[in-house]
């Protein structure tokens, strides 16, 4: 496959040249956030940071049409109603530029649910059909990074069908897909010299400290359930602001609501967040998550003890695992309070690990350890 | 289900309306298309969303049985946004239905048992499609008994057939009310204190029972002193719902979705999944 450049320079007439074929999606600065825009000719993509937001907006819109409907009254008897529903409006061909390798990842991670669960979500489908991934390479990891503890790397192909390689001037173009190589086909041959220079800044990046070993981290989860004082614990700084799982690449949990203006309306899919007290709220006033410690600990279990028991056959990270989580530490970089999911993942193994410590003693015929409590 | 998306509710048109209670009110609807009408299937247990257009959308069990098919029949108490709502429609109106979603009674299993029914207040409905469906192939089963409460007389859902059911002679019916009012000339006390009483033999038995957590709780406990094992007992769990295809994600318990590996579960599955009720 070529690889190819594209100057940092070229890079709104290159969107410019997409958006006549694509809806483009490209990030731009805005405040202190990096967010997904519709380009337009006077912007200038900005690839120098990852976005703020993932890049599941592509393929599951914060909001969405599921379907529309319109009352009619009848004319001769003005007590009865007819209903007629009118199918959404397929997706636009959309290409988003930018995500990371970790969001594209995600990708694969929300065809899981909507795709392989079991019901095909047509809306999805036609999202995941009509659109595009030209993702760019990390060069270093952030201190909220941890995608090489899924499975990922800074450098990681997987979903992307244009992995732009960020070097002096520009970045060093490969396409993944066909669909991809001919994105890129117009421009112009990366030079030895830039090769050369990718090359040098791959062989020169440190290695990566060594990700934990998370093979039992389902089961410790599983063992860690019922210590709700755990759960309280760790949920103890969180305001149930949902902002982890707005801004996550997998988390695709969503509501479906009515939006009624007059006789006609629609039929709604938004986000939703696992984190609310109104998510799991029943109508007769039950709960069966009624506190933020029951609620952190579904977030968390999700991602690492029911997604792995859910796909168990799934292409494994190095805990030989699929996680619903690709290490982008979005949760962690906005949680307005400091929740870190990799510190309660390590804090279920470590009280694991110290209760089976506990029970077998390191020398037999010694006095067994006297609980602290 | 619509072929186009799964999200898209076939329209239905209520057919007859009627007060079960002071707050649960009976509908039975058709399908505005009399071929899908006549091509719908479901099995006793699963469940439907029912659409009121710019309200939103509920899932509701279909508490009549599939051998009697000339109706779908829902009853919905008023708690909620979509249930005040609904409670207002009245004969014509349309409404949208997805159905059927779910799992369902494992009623072949049950074949050649005997059945005990444990139910308070609405939870009959689920328990009255199996047990009008066991009715209708009534040679199947053994012994049929019915224990259900309420917390006063009125509270008691479909009254008629109480009085039907229990006046047949092929299955028994035992009320029983916590607060009995002044006509009342039954039992009075709860479900499960009833149960123990009856000292119900689990003897080549599986108990059915839905009702308010409280009941189920001490429910559980009485089968369990009669000697019924988990596998004995099975239930149908209530969750919030948005999607009832197992995508929009609330309705988990562990890695299952009570929308499609439930909403009937034994007590022994119930056991290995994560206690989050």
């Amino acid at each position: 496959m070529v690889e190819r450049f594209l100057a940092e320079a070229d890079l709104p007439a290159v969107a410019a040249a997409w958006a006549r074929e694509y809806r483009v999606l490209a990030p731009v600065r805005e405040g202190a956030a990096v967010v997904y825009r519709v380009f337009s000719a006077d912007m200038h993509p900005f690839l120098g940071r990852p976005p703020s937001s993932s890049a599941k907006e592509a393929l599951l819109p914060q909001t969405e049409n599921l379907f529309s409907y319109k009352y009619r009254k009848d004319q001769t008897d003005l007590t009865r109603t007819e209903v007629f529903l009118s199918e959404p409006v397929p997706p636009e061909p959309t290409l988003i530029l930018g995500p990371r390798p970790c969001d594209a990842r995600g990708r694969h991670l929300l065809d899981r649910v909507f795709l392989e669960r079991g019901v095909i979500d047509p809306q999805y489908t036609a999202h995941r059909a009509a659109t595009l991934f030209v993702s760019v390479a990390c060069t270093r990891m952030e201190n909220t990074c941890f995608c090489h503890w899924t499975g990922g790397a800074m450098d990681d192909e997987t979903g992307s069908d244009v992995l732009l390689h960020p070097v002096t001037g520009g970045f060093v173009a490969r396409a993944v897909t066909l669909a991809g190589e001919k994105l890129i086909a117009s421009l112009p041959e990366a030079s030895a010299s830039v090769l050369e220079e990718l090359a040098a800044r791959k062989q020169s990046t440190p290695p990566l400290e060594p990700a934990p070993d998370l093979t039992g981290i389902a089961e410790a989860f599983l063992a860690k359930f019922e210590d709700l004082d755990f759960w309280t614990d760790q949920s103890a700084r969180c305001l149930s602001c949902g902002v982890c799982t707005y801004l996550c690449p997998t988390c695709s949990c969503f509501n479906i609501t009515d939006e009624n203006s007059g006789m006609a309306g629609r039929r709604l899919r938004t986000w939703d967040t696992c984190m609310s007290a109104l998510y799991s709220l029943e109508g007769s006033g039950h709960n069966p998550r009624p506190s933020r410690a029951h609620r952190l600990r579904n977030r968390v279990g999700h991602k690492f003890c029911y997604h792995p028991r859910e796909f168990p056959d799934a292409a494994p990270s190095p805990s030989g695992l699929e996680f619903s989580c690709t290490g982008c530490g979005r949760c962690i970089k906005s949680c307005p309070v400091a929740v870190d999911i990799r510190s309660i993942v390590l804090d279920v193994l470590a009280a694991v690990a110290d209760k089976a410590a506990e029970k077998t003693p390191e020398q037999p015929g010694q006095p067994e350890k006297v609980e602290a409590k | 289900m619509n072929a186009q998306s799964p999200y898209i509710p076939e329209l239905a048109t209520i057919i007859e309306t009627f007060d079960e209670t002071p707050d649960v009110k009976t509908f039975r609807v058709v399908l505005q298309d009399p071929a899908k009408m006549a091509a719908f299937r479901f099995e006793p247990g699963q469940v439907a969303q029912l659409s009121v257009f710019g309200t939103g959308e509920s899932t509701f069990v279909i508490c009549s049985p599939p051998t009697r098919m000339d109706y779908l029949q829902f009853s919905v108490m008023r708690v909620g946004e979509l249930t005040h709502r609904l409670h207002t429609l009245k004969e014509g109106d349309p409404i949208g239905l997805r159905a059927p979603l779910g799992n369902h009674f494992p009623y072949q299993d049950m074949q050649g048992k005997d059945i005990v029914f444990v139910g308070g207040g609405l939870g009959l409905a689920p328990l009255r499609t199996l047990l009008l469906f066991m009715l209708d192939n009534r040679a199947d089963y053994g012994n049929i008994t019915l224990i259900y409460g309420g917390r006063t007389p009125e509270h008691l859902c479909f009254k008629d057939e109480l009085k039907e059911w229990a006046g047949r002679g092929d299955m028994r019916v035992e009320l029983t009310v916590d607060n009995p009012g002044e006509s009342w000339t039954g039992r009075t006390g709860v479900v499960p204190a009833v149960l123990t009483e009856l000292a119900v033999s689990p003897q080549n038995a599986v108990a059915v029972t839905c009702g308010p957590p409280i009941m189920i709780r001490f429910t559980l406990e009485a089968l369990g002193k009669l000697g019924f094992t988990d596998e004995q007992i099975v239930t149908t769990l209530e969750r919030r719902m948005k999607c009832g295809i197992g995508l929009c994600g609330r309705c988990n318990i562990g890695e299952k979705f009570v929308c499609v590996d439930g909403p009937v579960f034994t007590q022994a599955q119930l056991k290995g999944l994560p206690q989050e009720f």
